[in-house]
């Protein structure tokens, strides 16, 4: 019988699932993911936690107690330092796998696999061979399956660049057929953390939201690198975190090019990243003054109706300007 | 040029000496006070750490003062502390301050490239003097940090609250003051005595803590709003786990102390997270074995790096069996709060020992 490998539905499930999906399945393995996120996930989540780490980690530690009430043989939980080089991710993901062994007891055997692209790559294939060899011994099925992996993970980015966003991009590559409306006629720049505006449940299904609204969404998945480079050169100083680099380089670009009518951030609450990084943004486009900007903060206690009512409004707004809708 | 800097701990005894040594103008910082937290906070982004909101505190006070230069150490991460210049400097632009900002990136995180590159703002200052006032500011903060360590053991047996602080200031000052190596080592040996002789009470539970976290919240003393004095206060000595002159011989000669820390570490974190996580973590366990009686650990709010280490120090607290608190400062923080949970904790190792006695 297949051994059965558990992904948390959390964190960077939405930068790389169906990667590591590959990997597994091609060494024999059967990969489960937790379910859905819901209240039980979070409150399992929220009660193993320490009560300042933020809504995303909380969440992730909810879906590897799922995990282990699903009775896998595996959680894959990576330590993923850095993901290019001279970027870092934010510190919790240096430490993930320590902190969950520490906060859930009992678990199946953790996966750390180590990925750190910092300085090169010369570890990663020893860290891909060492998690492969709980599966297979045979290397060259390894080497096969990362390569797979890597095919996979340019597919996928592919896909999200056409304007799917990493949920959507997951389930076609499942095989459903996804249908997006994506062409509203107010074009808003929805820059965030995918981890905090792709679960539904912990952001009301934002990106819908929108959508149904009449906007244009796009997520940092869907804009091209070359026009976060674009941005980022702008800067006096680069982000050394590679997700508050694609937030900054791409809120500059759009503040640049014009070519959005509203940016929206989403993080969660006491995000240190974040609360630097999206400062800095707002700071850019007050100083500019053409493109209304909003910030929206999530955390376990964030309600739908709030949320909502400041969607509205900020789509409102934009109308408003636009002269769509007179007063 | 007026040159100014953030406070952190004996840094402006230090510098205040090395940039007066090579004849270059500084405003010093005021002390750090209830104005200098509501300014920061004010113009700060909400959740950003209490350090960046002190530091721009500091800069707005000094600023005002007529300072035109401002000193920041940069950073490559992952911490946030290597992108708090890039705020700040947008933050008091925006204020309308006409200022420059010198933010000197660490290259490999390394001290001794922080001080080249410092040098490289400063041309026509030959490097002898730089050099011999450098190394005797690094003296200062040497002879501070020791001065230091001893309050916090001999506090703790003071014959009357308030007098080996009184002492420890005073000597302070004159440390600060000194002119050179004899007038330093005079001074720290007489302070040393001076709080001995004062300090001859006997506790009959003798209570020891280390208190480990974040280093600036370790080394301001208005940022953890006093907790060693508190400590002490209540009968406990103290060690605190960083000091100033540490992270220089770190940073600064790469010394094998990391190593150390991944050793206590190894089974709890297994690697660097950035900030002081790790070296928490590997005090934790390192005070543990030595027989401390409790771990406090003290950190600013939405620190992610000691976030991660509070939920692995918890663990180690139950495998090892010692009681560990954890504390975490913002703006909103109350005296009388803390004060609370710092006198119940020491109650309960004080309770513990007993039965072990």
């Amino acid at each position: 019988m297949s051994k059965k490998v558990g992904i948390p539905k959390a964190l960077l499930y939405y930068n790389f699932y169906p990667a590591w999906k590959v990997f597994f399945n091609e060494l024999g393995a059967e990969v489960i993911t937790s379910g859905n996120t819901c209240k039980k996930i979070i409150d399992d989540g929220v009660k193993s936690c320490v009560d300042e780490a933020c809504l995303p980690v909380k969440v992730f530690v909810g879906h590897v107690i799922d995990l282990k009430e699903k009775g896998v043989d595996y959680i894959f939980i990576p330590r993923i330092v850095s993901i290019e080089p001279k970027k870092y991710l934010c510190a919790k993901f240096l430490g993930l796998p320590d902190m969950v062994k520490c906060l859930v007891p009992d678990l199946p055997e953790i996966i750390d696999t180590k990925i750190d692209l910092y300085k090169n790559d010369k570890s990663l294939m020893r860290e891909i061979v060492r998690t492969g060899k709980k599966f297979v011994s045979d290397k060259a099925k390894i080497y096969m399956g990362y390569y797979k992996a890597l095919e996979m993970q340019n597919k996928f980015e592919g896909i999200m660049k056409m304007g799917f966003s990493p949920n959507e991009a997951i389930k076609s590559l499942e095989g459903e057929d996804v249908k997006v409306i994506n062409n509203g006629n107010l074009k808003i720049a929805l820059l965030a953390h995918s981890y905090d505006i792709m679960d539904d449940y912990i952001c009301m299904g934002i990106v819908d939201r929108l959508r149904e609204m009449g906007a244009f969404v796009y997520t940092i998945e869907m804009i091209e690198k070359n026009k976060i480079e674009m941005g980022v050169r702008k800067l006096p100083k680069d982000s050394f975190w590679t997700y508050g680099h694609d937030i900054l380089g791409a809120g500059q670009y759009f503040l640049d090019n014009k070519n959005v009518d509203g940016v929206i951030t989403v993080s969660a609450f006491g995000c240190g990243p974040d609360s630097l990084i999206e400062d800095l943004l707002e700071r850019y486009y007050k100083r500019d003054g053409k493109i209304p900007f909003m910030s929206l903060t999530i955390d376990e206690h964030t309600g739908e109706a709030g949320i909502l009512t400041r969607l509205e409004a900020f789509m409102d707004l934009l109308r408003w300007k636009k002269g769509e809708i007179v007063i | 040029m007026k040159i100014t800097y953030p406070h952190m701990g004996p840094l402006n005894i230090a510098l205040k000496t090395m940039f007066s040594g090579i004849g270059v103008d500084i405003i010093e910082p005021p002390p750090i006070t209830n104005r200098t937290l509501s300014l920061g906070v004010k113009y700060s982004p909400e959740f950003a750490c209490l350090p960046l909101k002190i530091n721009l505190g500091n800069f707005i006070e000094t600023l005002e003062k007529g300072a035109d230069t401002i000193i920041m150490l940069g950073g490559v991460g992952p911490c946030r502390f290597g992108y708090y210049g890039e705020v700040q400097r947008e933050i008091l632009k925006d204020l309308g301050f006409d200022f420059k900002m010198i933010i000197v990136e660490p290259p490999h995180g390394r001290l001794a490239d922080f001080f080249k590159e410092l040098s490289e703002e400063f041309p026509g200052i030959g490097w002898q003097p730089a050099l011999k006032s450098l190394i005797f500011a690094i003296q200062k903060i040497f002879a501070a940090d020791k001065l230091e360590k001893q309050l916090l053991n001999y506090r703790a047996h003071e014959n009357e609250t308030g007098l080996v602080t009184k002492i420890y200031d005073e000597y302070t000052k004159l440390l600060d003051e000194s002119q050179n190596k004899k007038e330093l080592d005079e001074v720290l040996h007489e302070g040393i005595l001076k709080m001995k002789h004062n300090a001859n009470r006997i506790n009959d539970i003798q209570i020891k803590v280390a208190v480990v976290g974040e280093i600036y919240l370790l080394l301001e003393a208005f940022s953890n709003m006093n907790i060693c004095k508190a400590l002490n206060e209540l009968g406990v000595e103290v060690t605190k786990t960083e000091y100033l002159s540490d992270y220089l011989k770190n940073s600064a000669f790469k010394l094998p102390q990391k190593l150390e820390f991944k050793k206590n570490a190894k089974g709890y974190l297994e690697r660097d997270i950035g900030g002081h996580g790790l070296n928490t973590v590997a005090n934790t366990v390192k005070y543990a074995k030595k027989g401390y009686d409790g771990i406090i650990q003290v950190f600013p709010f939405t620190c992610t790096p000691e976030i991660v280490a509070q939920g692995i120090i918890a663990k180690i607290g139950r495998d090892m069996n010692i009681p560990v608190m954890s504390l975490s400062y913002d703006e909103n923080t109350g005296q009388a709060g803390y004060q609370t949970r710092l006198e119940a904790f020491v109650d309960l190792l004080a309770r513990k020992k007993m039965k072990k006695i």
